[in-house]
């Protein structure tokens, strides 16, 4: 019965090819390569929980009055959404799923950075992946302020000050995104149709264009496959079955995990914050972005670049300048590396000690600006942050290279007695 | 072979070859549709706000932004300290309570934050702060200060929060006394000495307003601001 009734698409379709070339398909395993399954299925619950709000959300920052009482339209739209009997849950997992992808996201660069999975022949699903990371971050930044609370105007506010301070375009640049002086009337449905239309259709086309590429130039496989199978074969699960099970149990989880920390942890509570108002709350950004606000505090008011004709002052330096050339840096990972052949295998991070510690080095210091983000918190002086910013990033990526150091010294030692006996036995 | 070697002799002959002409439809056909986007989207207009775009001007009287007394007139006439104060930013413990008196001034020692009234924007928002005259010291304007009232304006010149006022003195910041503070970059200015940057980013102080009083003894502004308000434009 089911065997004809697949002969009966079969005759239409012919897609017997198709299976048994793409359900076939084999998937090396490794923990770590279910990272870019994470980021992948944080964005189809995002989709899920996000049309979800759409059905009731209303764009727009025009004031309404409600029992006597003035709210901004999008504000009491959400307020709404948390009265309906799932609203609350659903927009807590969509907040969280946000938080997670990017998380995921930064992870699995992370990953392929410390394992060389970005060499040769891989340089373009780099760049792609980068593009990606961005664009989550694009989509975290425009939905923070679709709730339109204190917390989220101010947030958003910044973002505009610091995008026109950018010398000569900055303040057309941010006019047109912001679709006017922010807050203006028309931020609101802008940056709605970015968060629901334009970023999720860019997301949608990387992410499939980096799905082909990674089909393509098929997957990197941990280094204990190596010789395991024949030249050109990858050793790993088929995608029908078993990695179609895996794909299943581990997107439930997902959910499952999403709406219990969603029920535990409330995150952004709109009625706590309330309305914009003349005030400004006490507001710390996103964690993604904490390193930013921790630079644009230590970067002292007095700092300016004067560069033909032009003022850079600290906001564009320390929110602009400084995270760009990170940035730019980032994308060029792939093209800094000079060796010839074609990577298949993951390296072991002792492998190449430069690239490892320098790593850690960014790491560090991406931390110790996000910690200097609560220096006020932790009653640090800003002196002393500055200090850190500089020392912590170099020692640890100078502990870090000796550390490999040592540790590929004691190895190769242990590898030597290891093989000495079988060498005397010859 | 030779015959295929002469079409495209021939197609060369009739002036430009099908590939060439080709390429330039295609290449016009994609410019002009670039073109086309590019002017469709450079109309997209910012829509207008309905507030007008009003700087401030003397003989605006100064009303409160928040509060139960919201849009009320802000007068000097009980500035003493024994009536309830103003709306308090930062309010001490345990101060004001049960007081149902609504108040029409700022105590000595209090804040509010003000606008100037039918100019309700952002911008224009203003800190007021209500000390003993003796307290200020240039370069506060001094005499712009009737009873003690000082006008700054209430946006960092950092990024454009809100500034708040800190009743904690900051001695970890450098900062021992009570001290305008913007809550977003820790941005700390001198309300008594012309709100000196005195910790943190922001570039510059906030301007301060010329203040004076009207004839019903309402804080009325005396003119613009004394400088720029908020974070200037990139480049300068």
């Amino acid at each position: 019965m089911q065997r004809q009734g697949l002969g009966w698409f079969e005759e239409r379709l012919g897609w017997s090819g198709f299976r048994e070339k793409f359900l076939d398909k084999a998937f090396p395993m490794h923990p770590s390569f279910f990272l870019g399954e994470i980021a992948l299925f944080s964005f189809v619950i995002l989709v899920i929980t996000g049309i979800y709000l759409l059905f009731s959300y209303e764009p727009s920052a025009q004031i309404i009055t409600v029992g006597g009482r003035s709210f901004p339209a999008a504000y009491h739209s959400v307020t709404q959404i948390d009265k309906q009997p799932f609203g609350l849950i659903v927009r807590q997992v969509h907040h969280w799923a946000a938080h997670l992808m990017i998380a995921v996201v930064i992870l699995h660069l992370l990953r392929v950075f410390f394992t060389g999975a970005f060499k040769k022949p891989r340089e373009i699903n780099w760049v792609i992946g980068i593009l990606l990371l961005l664009i989550t971050v694009m989509a975290g930044f425009t939905g923070y302020l679709l709730p339109y609370d204190a917390f989220s105007v101010t947030a958003s506010g910044i973002g505009y000050q610091i995008a026109a301070s950018i010398p000569w375009i900055g303040v057309a640049l941010a006019k047109f995104v912001f679709a006017g002086q922010f807050p203006a009337i028309g931020t609101i449905p802008r940056f709605f149709g970015y968060h629901v239309v334009i970023i999720p259709l860019l997301l949608i086309g990387l992410i499939g264009l980096h799905l082909l590429v990674m089909i393509k130039q098929k997957h990197t496989e941990p280094s204990s496959s190596r010789g395991r199978v024949a030249p050109g074969r990858l050793l790993g699960i088929p995608l029908w079955p078993q990695q179609t099970s895996l794909m299943v149990m581990l997107f439930l989880l997902m959910t499952g995990g999403l709406l219990l920390i969603a029920s535990i942890f409330p995150v952004h509570p709109i009625e706590l914050y309330g309305p914009p108002g003349p005030q400004t709350p006490t507001v710390k950004p996103d964690w993604y972005f904490l390193w930013v606000f921790g630079l644009l505090k230590l970067i002292p008011g007095w700092l300016e670049i004067h560069l033909g004709g032009t003022v850079l002052d600290p906001e564009v330096i320390g929110g602009i300048l400084l995270p760009s050339l990170l940035i730019l840096l980032i994308f060029l990972v792939p093209f800094l590396n000079r060796t010839r052949e074609r990577q298949n295998y993951l390296e072991p991070v002792t492998k190449h000690p430069l690239r490892t510690s320098i790593g850690t080095g960014v790491l560090m210091l991406l931390l110790t600006l996000s910690a200097a983000a609560y220096q006020e918190v932790l009653d640090i002086s800003l002196a002393i942050f500055r200090l850190a910013a500089v020392l912590l990033p170099l020692l640890v990526g100078i502990a870090t290279y000796l550390a490999i150091r040592l540790f590929r010294g004691w190895r190769s030692k242990t590898i030597k007695r290891a093989r000495e006996p079988l060498s005397s036995d010859r | 072979m030779a015959e295929e070697h002469e079409r495209p002799e021939h197609a060369n002959q009739a002036g430009i070859g099908r590939r060439t002409l080709l390429r330039w439809v295609v290449g016009v056909g994609a410019f002009s549709s670039l073109a086309t986007l590019a002017l469709v989207l450079g109309t997209v207009k910012p829509q207008q706000t309905s507030q007008r775009d009003e700087k401030i001007k003397a003989g605006d009287v100064l009303v409160f932004a928040l509060g139960p007394n919201k849009g009320d007139p802000i007068t000097s006439t009980n500035a003493s300290a024994s009536r309830p104060a103003g709306i308090v930013i930062v309010p001490e413990p345990g101060q004001h309570k049960g007081e149902p008196i609504i108040p029409t001034s700022v105590g000595l020692g209090d804040v509010t934050l003000a606008f100037p009234r039918g100019k309700e924007m952002h911008d224009n928002l203003i800190i007021l702060i209500h000390l003993k005259k003796s307290r200020f010291v240039p370069p506060t304007h001094l005499n712009w200060l009737p009873d003690g009232f000082v006008a700054y304006s209430a946006i960092c010149t950092h990024l454009g929060c809100t500034v708040g006022y800190s009743y904690e003195p900051m001695p970890g910041a450098g900062v021992p006394y009570p001290h305008i503070h913007c809550p977003c970059h820790q941005g700390m200015y001198n309300d008594m000495a012309g709100a000196e940057v005195v910790s943190g980013p922001p570039p510059r102080p906030v301007p301060q307003l010329p203040l004076a009083l009207n004839a019903k003894g309402e804080l009325v502004a005396d003119g613009p601001f004394d400088g720029p308000v908020g974070p200037l434009p990139g480049g300068r």
